[in-house]
């Protein structure tokens, strides 16, 4: 593995992307014949821009839906189909019995909403879903970064052995990621409380320590995607900003916040998309680790709070009412980061 | 190579940095593969900077692949001892037991070559339907295209859980079901939309233009696509293809909602979930299962690692 | 492309997702018909069973079965299948919801009975079960698992129940008697903690409800009264909440911890038992097998639990698995046929022989108490009379909503009192049977 530092990565780094695999594809000519990115000082600018502005294959026609067809035949025909279903389902009493015919379905307008909203339980457990989320989500993106950065510093050996790591814990499925850290922090068990000298103390009987313990496993499980990523980002930022930087006798810190984050905004952007809409949706392991939503359901967010409502007990049209919920939910913390985004001039 | 352009003096420039000249931009100064990491560690961090990194980053490494330690430890502990007061970081006597009720399931074999035939599907066919979409969102302009791409955004919050139920009846509809299909299409749908939002940053990355010298040389629109964009592209599609093939390889929903009768054509995931009785769990058993699981991703990611890490870099820019 | 139009344009589509919604009704999902109709005496049977961690030996029981099966009926065929536990909901909804993947004959979870009657999935077998020759031997409780209204939906497969599991070594250590009533349990229990701080006298779990319920039974308490489809909860009684009192009154650092025993479910009871951390637990006859792999082999004896006057037992849940035949079924006479077949009393004496599952029948339950003496607390306690869960389609969602081991935590964590949390769980549990219907 250690190869992965001595030797070109075809494709780090936009730049890089064009003349490495390129020159094999279609012989040196194009090279020559792409003069402008020659002479600029660095060269991401270089196609920064909008895409295709100026591009041959802008004007195509019904070429752009000729490429699109087979992904929206598929995402049209079973995704928004469904969730069209879902909704539909969401305004009716639907149960298993509607749905194996031993009895007849009955629209109920917003019936199932108002049941839902008119339930306190719903509230508390949205409130702690938004919290928990945005915990998981700042927690994932701190680690994500900040071993990044570590990754950045060290020499290929320790470099390879986080990496692999990190790897390790992204590949595990989460109803085994979730058993092997209750088994870890298992008060009876678990070699944690060992180690810590916690005795027997419990993890999961307090409502915080609890939510603390999902949370470290959640990180666990997401941040390699984030360090990943933005480990690949800062390798593709070009060297002379960073050089500049240093010599100016930044801190390490300075130099994340005024060079590094900027010009990472792209990748940051995506990530924090990607963690919130996984976080906010985190199920396996509040449903695993804390037996279904906790003592006397402290710990319950919403996605577990809807499949003990709803599914566990066939009552789909309230489970799609509260899918319906989490969808909108979801909408409207994107839609609100974008708008911060395109507030300070970023693009989509 | 006399008239480097600054293009090579990035990353994955295939020179010797030249240590002394200090930080001109100037366009013909080669810089070592990873040019930024070593100017870092050569220039800015000294000695005993470097050695505390190292040091916290391995610790870091062995906190990170502690739960993955004890999960293949579990598994090779003879039963009663993961369920005993004095858990200790080693076992005297490795017992095989759980694996073997692991492979001594009814098909195991059969399992794993559908789960294999299931995630390597969706890889490929995701793949090559992201790279045609992507490259649609990215190289043209139409009417619209912002619409799609929120589309492809919005398309990633649905909860999965809640939508089984619509797709059983599809799925039913189809035909589908008790088949690999009735896994396969809907991992291609869920996988699409993430796998366009990641690939339109490494399309767009691809300069316009090579498009134009591609076309005044002679060369047909699909010519460009597949013979020059598709390599280009290519390692931002393995680092997609890594998010499809986690999901449909550790997926347990649709397999255990769409797969009703039919026990030959049951995954991985199934195998393992026979473990987990709710009076009786049998821990040994899960943690062999999920290392049986867990170690042919491992592989693929080794294998893919490098791909992975280029690919993640370029496909999130713009 | 900037973002200035986004949110107009993502109010578009999702505008129109909930307008469809609204005018569009008509075309949910269309049922599943699931009357079957024929009665095919010839063909392909196929059974659902549940797949046991160690399954050989079942296979073998069954295997027996199915070969003389298709030896006495000419051109018919037995494709039997093992499902996992963990996903046989899924599995058996998604085969009410489509009946050319269902197979005829399931085995399913007694507590299951009323919820799969209702989404319309078994067959009526009332009649047959009634002129089957074995049938007048099948234990009352275990008849009970599968009535519903009146009507009998499946034959009882094998029962489970729980005793109290205590350490001998730890008792003539201490120079204890084994309790004989609720109180000296509870006593006893405390008496130990006292002795050895470093086990649970007895090991209780706020989320382990069939631990519990004997409490509440031999109190006098019930879960629900009623009949037929109307049930109204009454785990708020005076009789229900002294139960409640008893139970929980065993968590605290005099017994078992609150923080560490309001989480712990029934699994984990009999693990902290096996690993030698408690002196006593309540288990059920399937735990054994667990226990002896444990520290504590050799060590312990099972006796039933005792109810409230001495030499009462308290009446235990009565667990189990039944059989039951799919109204979508085209072969009903051979499902029927076979389902007797699997359930009768020679297969049920060989599966104990292979499994320790307990039969359902009386006299072939005292005929393998004689061999095996280790059932025979589990065998007099079903004598004295089990209990079971309202036979009500809610029952599941109960279950599944955790409106029990809410409950017991509310308690336990001392966020409630017993009044206002059994009244709280009464109030979910009333809820859920009015809106089961």
């Amino acid at each position: 593995m250690s190869r992965m530092t001595d030797r070109p990565l075809p494709g780090a780094g936009v730049a890089a992307a064009a003349p490495g695999p390129l020159s094999t594809a279609v012989g040196p000519e194009p090279v020559k014949s792409a003069p402008s990115g020659a002479g600029r000082g660095t060269p991401r600018p270089g196609r920064g821009g909008p895409a295709g502005r100026r591009s041959p294959l802008a004007r195509g026609g019904w070429t752009p839906w000729l490429y699109l067809a087979p992904a929206l035949v598929v995402i049209g025909g079973l995704l928004v189909y469904p969730v069209y279903q879902l909704g539909l389902i969401s305004f009716l009493e639907y149960t298993q019995a509607q749905v194996s015919g031993g009895e007849p379905t009955s629209f109920q307008g917003f019936g199932n909403y108002a049941a839902l909203f008119r339930d306190e339980q719903f509230w508390q457990v949205l409130l702690a879903t938004v919290v928990f989320a945005g915990a998981c989500v700042v927690s994932t993106l701190a680690v994500g970064c900040a071993l990044a950065v570590l990754l950045t510093r060290v020499r290929a050996v320790p470099r390879l052995a986080l990496m692999l790591a990190a790897l390790g814990a992204w590949a595990t499925p989460a109803v085994t990621g979730s058993t092997v850290w209750l088994l870890l922090f298992d008060p009876d068990f678990g070699p944690v409380n060992r180690i810590l000298g916690l005795g027997d103390h419990s993890w999961t009987y307090g409502r915080y320590s609890a939510f603390a313990l999902v949370l470290l496993e959640v990180v666990w499980c997401s941040f390699p995607f984030v360090m990943v990523t933005v480990y690949a980002g800062i390798r593709a930022v070009p060297s002379e900003v960073l050089e500049a930087a240093s010599l100016d006798g930044a801190s390490q810190w300075r130099i994340w916040r005024s060079v590094l984050a900027p010009m990472l905004r792209p990748i940051l952007v995506v990530v924090t998309i990607q963690s919130v809409i996984w976080d906010f949706k985190v199920f396996t392991q509040i449903y695993v680790m804390t037996n279904g939503g906790g003592i006397a359901g402290q710990n319950l967010t919403l996605n577990v709070y809807a499949y003990q409502k709803a599914f566990a007990s066939s009552q789909y049209g309230l489970g799609s009412a509260i899918g319906v919920v989490m969808l909108l939910i979801l909408l409207a913390v994107t839609l609100v980061y974008l708008r911060l985004l395109r507030r300070q001039g970023e693009e989509l | 190579m006399s008239s480097v352009t600054s293009r090579e003096s990035t990353p994955s420039g295939k020179f010797a940095a030249a240590a002394s000249s200090p930080g001109s931009a100037g366009p013909a100064r080669p810089v070592q593969p990873p040019g930024f990491v070593r100017n870092l560690v050569r220039r800015s961090v000294r000695r005993p900077w470097r050695l505390a990194a190292e040091v916290s980053a391995l610790l870091i490494a062995a906190v990170v692949a502690f739960p993955l330690y004890w999960m293949v430890l579990s598994a090779f502990k003879p039963a009663g001892e993961i369920e005993s007061t004095q858990p200790r970081p080693w076992t005297l006597s490795p017992s095989l037991d759980s694996f073997r009720r692991v492979f001594g399931q009814q098909e195991f074999g059969r399992y794993f070559l559908n789960s294999l035939v299931v995630a390597v599907t969706v890889v490929a066919v995701s793949a090559l339907i992201a790279f045609l979409a992507a490259t649609a969102v990215t190289r043209f302009r139409f009417r619209f295209r912002t619409t799609l791409l929120i589309m492809f955004l919005v398309a990633q919050m649905v909860p999965i859980e809640a939508l089984t139920i619509p797709l059983f009846f599809q799925m039913r509809d189809f035909g589908q079901l008790n088949t690999l299909g009735a896994l396969i299409l809907p991992h291609i749908a869920f996988s699409l939309p993430f796998a366009i939002w990641m690939l339109r940053g490494f399309v767009k990355a691809v300069p316009e233009a090579l498009e134009e010298a591609a076309y005044i040389d002679g060369a047909s629109r699909t010519r460009f696509l597949w013979q020059i964009l598709f390599p280009l592209v290519f390692p931002g599609l393995v680092a997609t293809s890594v998010f499809s093939f986690i999901s449909a390889w550790n997926d347990f929903l649709f397999a255990k909602s769409f797969i009703i009768s039919d026990t030959s054509q049951s995954t991985l995931p199934m195998a393992l979930l026979v473990f987990y009785k709710p009076d009786d769990p049998d821990w040994g058993g899960v943690m062999a299962g999920s290392t049986v699981m867990t170690i042919p991703v491992l592989i693929f990611f080794v294998l893919v690692q490098r791909r992975l890490v280029s690919g993640l870099g370029g496909a999130v820019k713009d | 492309m900037k973002l200035a139009h986004l949110s107009a344009r993502m109010a578009a589509p999702i505008a129109a997702l909930v307008v469809a919604g609204l005018t569009a009704t008509a075309c949910a999902p269309e049922s599943s018909d699931n009357s079957g109709g024929k009665d095919e005496k010839s063909g392909t049977l196929r059974v659902w069973l549940f797949q046991e961690v160690t399954n050989a030996p079942k296979e073998k029981v069954v295997d027996d079965v199915v070969t003389a099966f298709e030896k006495a009926h000419k051109g018919t065929k037995v494709d039997v299948q093992y499902i996992p536990v963990e996903t046989r909901a899924e599995k058996i909804k998604a085969a009410f919801n489509d009946p050319k993947s269902a197979p005829d004959l399931i085995e399913y979870g007694n507590t299951d009975t009323a919820g799969y009657v209702k989404d319309g999935g078994l067959a009526d077998v009332s009649e047959e079960f009634t002129d089957w020759s074995e049938s007048k031997d099948t234990d009352p409780t275990a008849k009970q698992s599968v009535t519903v209204d009146g009507k009998i939906y499946g034959a009882p497969y094998f029962v489970g129940v729980r005793a109290l599991y205590y350490r001998t070594d730890i008792f003539d250590d201490l120079g204890l008697d084994v309790p004989k009533t609720q109180e000296e349990l509870i006593s006893t229990a405390k008496e130990i903690r006292q002795a050895k701080p470093d086990l649970y006298g007895l090991a209780v779990g706020g989320a382990y409800t069939y631990g519990a319920m004997p409490f509440i039974w031999s109190n006098g308490g019930e879960i629900a009264e009623g009949k037929g489809g109307s049930y109204a909860s009454t785990i708020d009684s005076a009789a229900a909440q002294k139960g409640i009192k008893a139970y929980t009154s065993l968590f605290g650092d005099d017994n078992c911890p609150a923080a560490k025993c309001a989480g712990m479910g029934g699994n984990d009871t009999v693990t902290a038992f096996a690993s030698g951390k408690a002196a006593m637990a309540i288990g059920g006859d399937f735990s054994h097998a667990a226990i002896e792999a444990g520290k504590v082999k050799g060590k312990y004896k099972v006796v039933p639990l005792p109810g409230v006057k001495s030499g009462e037992i308290a009446p235990a849940f009565a667990g189990g698995n039944n059989l039951g035949v799919l109204r979508s079924t085209t072969h009903r006479t051979l499902a029927v046929d076979l389902m007797e077949q699997l359930a009768s009393k020679k297969t049920q004496g060989a599966l104990f022989d292979a499994m320790g599952f307990l039969p359902t029948f009386t006299d072939v339950r005292q005929d393998v108490a004689k061999r095996e003496p280790f059932v025979e607390p589990f065998v007099k306690t079903l004598g004295a009379g089990a209990k079971f869960v309202p036979a009500s389609p809610a029952w599941s969602q109960i279950d599944a909503s955790l409106v029990l081991p809410t409950m017991f935590q509310e308690v336990v964590s001392g966020r409630k009192d017993v009044e206002a949390a059994s009244k709280d769980a009464a109030k979910k549990m009333n809820d859920a049977f009015s809106s089961a219907g």
